[in-house]
């Protein structure tokens, strides 16, 4: 629906709506009244906590602690976000010639360049472009990487869950003996507590042999037996990526099958005896009609996946953190409740973006 | 009549479960560590009836068991009385802790080592009753060493390396592809400050900050260490050892996977166990030193606190005073090889005949290195963050040595607000 059809519409209603009968509005109070109840509990529940954190993060709280505490404005949030972009200079030696190792130019160290006063910038990578070399530098750059490393783990996981998902849930939908049973038993890895398969999942990724992974590369000549899943920073994000995949394929296959299952077989057989194949039925029938609940399950995953925690602070700890870790990070060790609080306004957001992002693009709310 | 006799009996049942005390005591699971204090709680309630005492199982992670106790202070909850602290915290964790004083603890404090007495003791108020102390050590295999010709452990960290790949590629060689040289602490926890301070302090490149408040960190020798440990990763340790902590080191080296380990001590009496396929197969020694330094193990140790939001204050020092008493150090000493924080514990036959080093490593022990715990307070957890996830990035490769310590001095810089200079 357009903006100006959406202003139309609501015109319309309003003229309606000044005609309406006593009736009809005392319907509507009687439904405020039955409502109540729930805005009260949500009141309750999730707007207080909210508030508090907000509030929170606008302060300089120190967790567990009988410090006094102050307003401190944004503060938190500059720090969370603060970033610049400088270019890195390429090391010269004492003659003023740049300095190269192996043909390639050297710089100076990122440290160098990013600013230190008021607050120090941290490099968060470095990039090339144009034939120069640029740092990203931000105050809290474990931040800025959680983000990044949340998000490209949440694009990933959904997506793989969501393909193996369909097919899964495609293959169950099926007629065949033994159906029932299959069905039940693809729901265990998504039956099995987080914090109990990550530690599964951390031991047969062993860096040694003694782990499943590495004892089956070495058996088959793939690895030498002692790849570091979980200290190599490159095999990091896949590792918990399979991980996730693993666990959550199952709940996607669920909800995938329960759409599938309200869609009538009759259009498929019309389909089929105007002779489309099995694709064409798959993109022109089951795909459209499935879109609803693919939509639901879609923002299910991805906002469930963008606050993951427990694999993160299970198996990588402070190695690498995914946002929510971080924000529980800052808690513990900086016992920085403001900032902690700042890190969970922000995380609200993102995932508040996502969710409108999801809404608008998959038109979730038209009839 | 038997109607009476059941309602007296379940009157006095009544009675019996109103008067019992309840203490819960929050301990470490490493090693022995839980059926340790199960047996102490056991013993402690056949003393007292009245009394019954809960062992509960804290994280492994010392930085994991933090954020719990530190969950629980926040919400004031009473339902934990007892605290097992790490040597760091009480300095950041004392107005949640009772004056140890107030309980009695006054009698038995010289008993102990006066410096863990010091260091519990937070403007006056004994916050924690030592309860066993320990130092880093280095673990060797004596019949590896045999083997392959060496007289006695390495002195220093370069004779550690060739030793160690020597037996490495010997033993592989000889048909176990899964053999390494030397396991440590390389995860990124305090475990890995503990471990870095060693290497540091033992090139002589201080202690991190110094006592005066000072960042030493960013100095040559501090550079010149890091780059030896992280020379150590995927040559003579595994690849893995970057995310080892303690458990995941001795269980390497316990199944006699490893030539060296750099451990404390309580890996000694599991690895001398029945069980054990190393058992009476290594010895330990203190660590290596530096080109030019001396050796130097960091000081850990565990001390028993009482919450202040205990409900049953009184009974629960009762409790940790009994837990840290002459007699329950020395069953904890020959059974589980903790180090004793009751000195003449360290002249008793019975202890030194279970753990000898305790007697020929003494000096080790009293001479430990202190992680900057003091002279950081309240924001020593911030620090060595700062200074283990910078030493992580050079063991993993991705900073330099010099990078990392540059970064970690502004870091340290930003949270304390220290003067930089050298050690």
């Amino acid at each position: 629906m357009t903006g100006e059809s959406q202003a139309g519409a609501r015109r319309t209603r309003d003229r309606r709506d000044r005609g309406t009968s006593s009736l009809l509005r005392a319907e509507r109070r009687t439904a405020y009244g039955l409502l109540l109840p729930t805005f009260i509990i949500l009141a309750i529940i999730a707007a207080y906590p909210f508030g508090r954190v907000v509030y929170s993060s606008l302060t300089n709280a120190k967790f567990a602690s009988s410090q006094p505490t102050s307003f401190v404005g944004l503060d938190n949030y500059r720090t969370l976000l603060s970033f610049t972009i400088r270019e890195l200079p390429a090391r010269r030696d004492d003659a003023g010639q740049v300095v190269r190792q192996d043909g390639r130019v050297q710089y100076e160290s990122a440290v160098s360049v990013l600013p230190r006063s008021p607050q120090r910038y941290r490099q968060v990578f470095q990039f090339g472009l144009l034939g120069k070399r640029y740092v990203l530098g931000a105050i809290s750059a474990d931040f800025i990487r959680a983000v990044w490393d949340t998000v490209v783990f949440t694009v990933i996981a959904v997506a793989l869950e969501t393909v193996l998902g369909m097919v899964i849930a495609l293959a169950l939908a099926s007629n065949f003996r033994g159906r029932g049973l299959m069905r039940a038993a693809m729901l265990v890895p998504w039956a099995v507590i987080t914090v109990v398969s990550a530690r599964i999942w951390e031991w047969m990724l062993q860096p040694t042999r003694a782990g499943l992974f590495n004892a089956l590369g070495s058996y088959l000549g793939l690895s030498d037996g002692r790849t570091d899943f979980f200290g190599n920073p490159t095999l990091q994000l896949p590792s918990m990526i399979m991980m996730d995949v693993w666990k959550t394929t199952p709940f996607m296959a669920l909800l995938l099958l329960a759409g599938l299952s309200t869609i009538p077989s009759e259009y498929a057989e019309a389909a089929k005896v105007d002779g489309a194949g099995v694709v064409r039925r798959f993109f022109g029938i089951t795909l459209p009609l499935l879109t609803p609940t693919l939509a639901v399950a879609l923002i299910f995953r991805t906002l469930d996946s963008l606050r993951v925690f427990d694999i993160f602070q299970v198996v990588l700890g402070n190695q690498r953190y995914s946002m929510a870790s971080f924000a529980q990070d800052m808690l513990i060790s900086r016992r920085d409740m403001g900032l902690s609080s700042a890190a969970s306004v922000t995380i609200f957001v993102i995932i508040f973006v996502f969710a409108i992002l999801y809404v608008r693009s998959m038109k979730v709310d038209t009839q | 009549m038997r109607k009476i006799l059941i309602l007296a009996l379940a009157a006095v049942a009544l009675a019996a479960a109103q008067a019992q005390t309840v203490v819960t005591v929050a301990t470490g699971a490493v090693g022995q560590e839980l059926e340790l204090s199960r047996a102490a709680a056991a013993r402690y309630m056949a003393l007292h009836p009245d009394v019954t005492v809960n062992v509960l199982e804290t994280p492994d992670l010392t930085d994991n068991r933090q954020a719990l106790y530190l969950q629980m202070f926040e919400a004031q909850s009473s339902d934990v009385d007892v605290f097992q602290i790490d040597v760091i915290w009480p300095g950041d964790m004392a107005e949640h802790f009772v004056d140890l004083y107030d309980y009695g603890a006054r009698e038995v404090a010289d008993q102990h080592f006066p410096a863990i007495i010091e260091n519990n003791t937070v403007d006056g108020h004994l916050v924690g009753i030592p309860w066993f102390t320990d130092a880093g050590l280095l673990y060797y295999r004596t019949d590896l060493l045999a083997k392959y010709g060496f007289a006695g452990p390495p002195a220093t960290w370069s004779e550690l390396t060739s030793m160690a790949k020597t037996i490495q590629d010997g033993e592989r060689a000889g048909g176990n592809p899964d053999f390494w040289g030397f396991v440590f602490q390389g995860n990124s926890y305090e475990g890995l400050t503990c471990d870095a301070l060693e290497w540091v302090s033992s090139f002589g490149g201080g202690s991190i900050v110094s006592p005066a408040g000072v960042i030493t960190i960013n100095n040559p020798k501090a550079v010149a260490a890091l780059e030896t440990a992280a020379s150590w990763v995927g040559t003579i340790a595994p690849n893995g050892v970057t995310s080892f902590d303690e458990e995941s080191a001795r269980n390497m080296f316990q199944a006699g996977n490893a030539a060296f380990m750099r451990n404390w001590p309580y890996a000694y009496s599991l690895g001398n166990a029945s069980d054990s396929v190393i058992a009476g197969k290594f010895d330990v020694s203190p660590l290596p030193a530096g080109p030019d330094g001396s050796p130097a193990a960091t000081l850990g140790g565990w001390q028993l606190a009482v919450s202040k939001y205990s409900k049953n204050p009184a009974a629960a020092a009762d409790v940790a005073l009994f837990f840290a008493s002459y007699d329950e150090q020395k069953i904890r000493a020959v059974e589980g090889s903790y180090n004793p924080t009751v000195m003449a514990l360290y002249q008793d036959k019975d202890v030194l005949a279970a753990v000898p080093f305790f007697g020929s490593l003494y000096d080790v022990f009293i001479n430990a290195v202190a992680r900057p715990s003091t002279a950081t307070a309240p924001d020593y957890a911030a620090v060595s963050r700062a200074f283990y996830t910078g030493v992580h990035s050079v063991m993993t490769g991705q900073a330099t040595a010099a990078d990392a310590v540059a970064e970690i001095e502004a870091d340290i810089e930003d949270v304390t607000g220290f003067p930089t200079g050298q050690p």
